[in-house]
């Protein structure tokens, strides 16, 4: 299906088709976020060189940048892909898998309420800040961060139920490293 | 509960929670926000500390050599590199591993990714070296090890996120990564030649082969004079440098060298948007766990104890910094590393004197070594993936070669005077100097 050109089929027991197609669309903000602020900062250079520089441009470029992080950061939980400092819950089975992988996504989706409870604060408290020289209110920053937080809040639930139903163990375990990306 | 307790309760909960498998931006956040709770700091303000912590321009250079990195990889065009290095060095003892070595300096000249470069040479030559009969834990060890050379040869993710958050120059951090960085290269090539597999004898390239395989590469190996004369001669910041590389890529080298590639592009575009919110996320989470240890006074601690046995001696300071460096290596990634100790290191910098531009290059060639060490050598981790070997037996494979990172790091520590000579030559306002109220040259500091 035409959706899923960027689902990626890694740890499918622990996924709802339902979310694929949202996986998908955050992959491709995700490249829209990257191509935007390379499209931006260049326009940027362009402009200052025949002495006609763009001042929003900077906001936009911001903007674009750290939507593509926490939107990234999203999609890195539902794929999976984040950088651990261990895999130890690879080479383990049954219960003991279970607990160490429900606490794992316990102290994620933590976490990730807190970006969604305290972000839609900073949200609320932002809207009467405005960046100069286009006074755009801060606001449209740092909704990123909650909504970042919700995804990764629903994210972790899917990955919970279904690893409680169907066990956390996947055909990935056998992976030395779990590749980022591809 | 006294600060250092929380302190310690900080970092002890995110090193509990990463060594039980939580990813690492999730668990420096609920360090963070544990300590939130113990103190007056409210955890509104430590979210919010997320956004600051990514809100900066200079950090806009990190996806931009991330992106030529995956636009040179994806679109072939390294493979132009790769013979390259064949014609020069393929004819040696060991000719696959000195090709290794040296596509990774070239490569290192054009992005600032090791993950990418241990990609690419895993994919091309690791299975080469296989069929000459090569140990496939030493190609692993080895590709690890020249990876690393991709953190300290400009440019370098590591040196922007260091000059980002410490405030000192990226451009000299740049330059100054050419001394360990090519040391670490001839310490690879003198290793391989003398202890490492003797492969198949080739003949020796003739001139005309070398002759085009220069020109083949010509397009390519332009990418590390646009970026560092842009920066060196003031057109470009690093940020924009490594856009107009980006856009030199997009624009000349795909249509010219691979324009099948094309339709593949929006992919390419896709895969490193996520590539690169992945250390940034920890970058996020990092900055608002330097915060806390900074307000929890961290550095006064730190650097309290560190007084105490070194006193205001600059180099033994270091050679501390060195060794608690090699240690955080070992345990966590260079970027959060950096970041949250920061505070520390410009505590020390005060303390001992000493130039931030020599501590960050000398840290930064600490923190490449800690890419192939266990328990947490990400490179080595990456290589033995895909060269389909154990991470134990790459590990022990690698273990002689310890000893070239730590005569390059020795080097870095003891001769100031030649690792930051290209950046008192080219931008001496790096290093602390400023222009002669005469007009003509600059006063350094001694």
């Amino acid at each position: 299906m035409a959706f899923k050109t960027f689902v990626i089929d890694r740890h499918r027991h622990l996924k709802w088709t339902a979310l694929d197609p949202l996986e998908n669309i955050l992959m491709v903000f995700c490249g829209i976020s990257i191509g935007g602020f390379t499209f931006s900062v260049f326009l940027d250079v362009v402009t200052r060189e025949l002495g006609a520089a763009i001042l929003w441009l900077q906001l936009a470029t911001t903007g674009f940048f750290a939507w593509g992080v926490f939107i990234g950061m999203a999609a890195a939980t539902r794929r999976i892909d984040h950088l651990n400092l261990v895999e130890i819950t690879k080479g383990m089975s049954g219960s003991k898998r279970t607990f160490m992988e429900v606490f794992n996504r316990a102290v994620i989706l933590a976490v990730g309420l807190a970006m969604v409870a305290f972000g839609i604060q900073n949200f609320m408290n932002d809207l009467g800040s405005f960046r100069a020289p286009s006074l755009i209110p801060l606001a449209t920053y740092t909704a990123s961060v909650p909504i970042a937080g919700a995804l990764i809040v629903l994210f972790c639930v899917e990955q919970l139920i279904n690893g409680w139903n169907h066990g956390f163990e996947g055909p990935e375990d056998q992976d030395n490293f779990a590749g980022i990306v591809q | 509960m006294s600060n250092g307790s929380i302190l310690l309760l900080m970092t002890a909960l995110f090193l509990i929670f990463g060594y039980m498998g939580v990813p690492v931006a999730f668990a420096l956040m609920a360090g963070v926000l544990a300590a939130c709770a113990l103190t007056p700091i409210s955890m509104q303000s430590m979210i919010g500390q997320m956004f600051h912590g990514i809100d900066s321009e200079i950090l806009l250079a990190v996806p931009f050599f991330l992106l030529v990195g995956e636009l040179m990889t994806s679109a072939n065009v390294t493979n132009r590199m790769i013979r390259l290095a064949q014609t020069m060095v393929g004819h040696m003892r060991g000719g696959l591993a000195q090709v290794v070595t040296l596509f990774s300096m070239f490569f290192a000249g054009v992005s600032g990714s090791s993950t990418a470069d241990v990609a690419v040479l895993s994919r091309t030559v690791a299975p080469e070296m296989t069929r000459e009969g090569y140990d496939r834990a030493f190609t692993a060890a080895l590709i690890a090890c020249a990876s690393t050379m991709a953190n300290l040869i400009p440019p370098s993710i590591m040196a922007v996120v260091y000059g980002a958050t410490g405030n000192v120059s990226i451009g000299g951090l740049f330059l100054a990564g050419i001394v360990p960085g090519i040391l670490v290269g001839i310490g690879l090539m003198i290793y391989s030649h003398f202890f490492g597999p003797v492969g198949i004898k080739k003949p020796r390239a003739s001139l005309c082969e070398f002759a085009d395989a220069a020109r083949a590469s010509a397009l390519p190996l332009m990418i590390p004079v646009i970026i560092m004369g842009g920066i060196l001669t003031g057109w470009f910041t690093p940020t924009e440098a490594g856009m107009v590389a980006s856009v030199y890529i997009l624009v000349v080298l795909v249509p010219l060298l691979s324009r099948s590639h094309i339709p593949n592009l929006p992919r390419d575009f896709v895969y490193t948007g996520l590539l690169y919110s992945i250390p940034l996320a920890l970058v996020a989470a990092a900055s608002a766990f330097g915060w806390m240890l900074a307000y929890l006074r961290g550095p006064d601690i730190v650097s309290g104890w560190i007084e105490i046995i070194a006193g205001h001696d600059g180099r033994i300071i270091m050679l501390l910094l060195v060794l608690l460096f090699i240690v955080i290596g070992d345990f966590m990634d260079a970027v959060p590393a950096i970041i949250i100790f920061m505070p520390i290191v410009i505590k020390l910098n005060e303390l001992g004197n000493i130039k931030p531009l020599h501590m960050g290059v000398v840290l930064i060639t600490t923190l490449v070594f800690g890419l192939i060490t266990p328990p947490y050598g990400l490179s080595l981790l990456v290589a033995s993936k895909f060269v389909g070997v154990a991470f134990s037996k790459a590990m022990f494979a690698s273990l002689p070669i310890y000893i070239v990172f730590f005569v390059a790091i020795a080097f870095t520590v003891l001769f100031p005077d030649v690792v930051l000579y290209l950046p008192k030559l080219l931008l001496p306002e790096s290093i602390g100097c400023f222009k002669s109220p005469s007009g003509t040259g600059y006063i350094c500091p001694p």
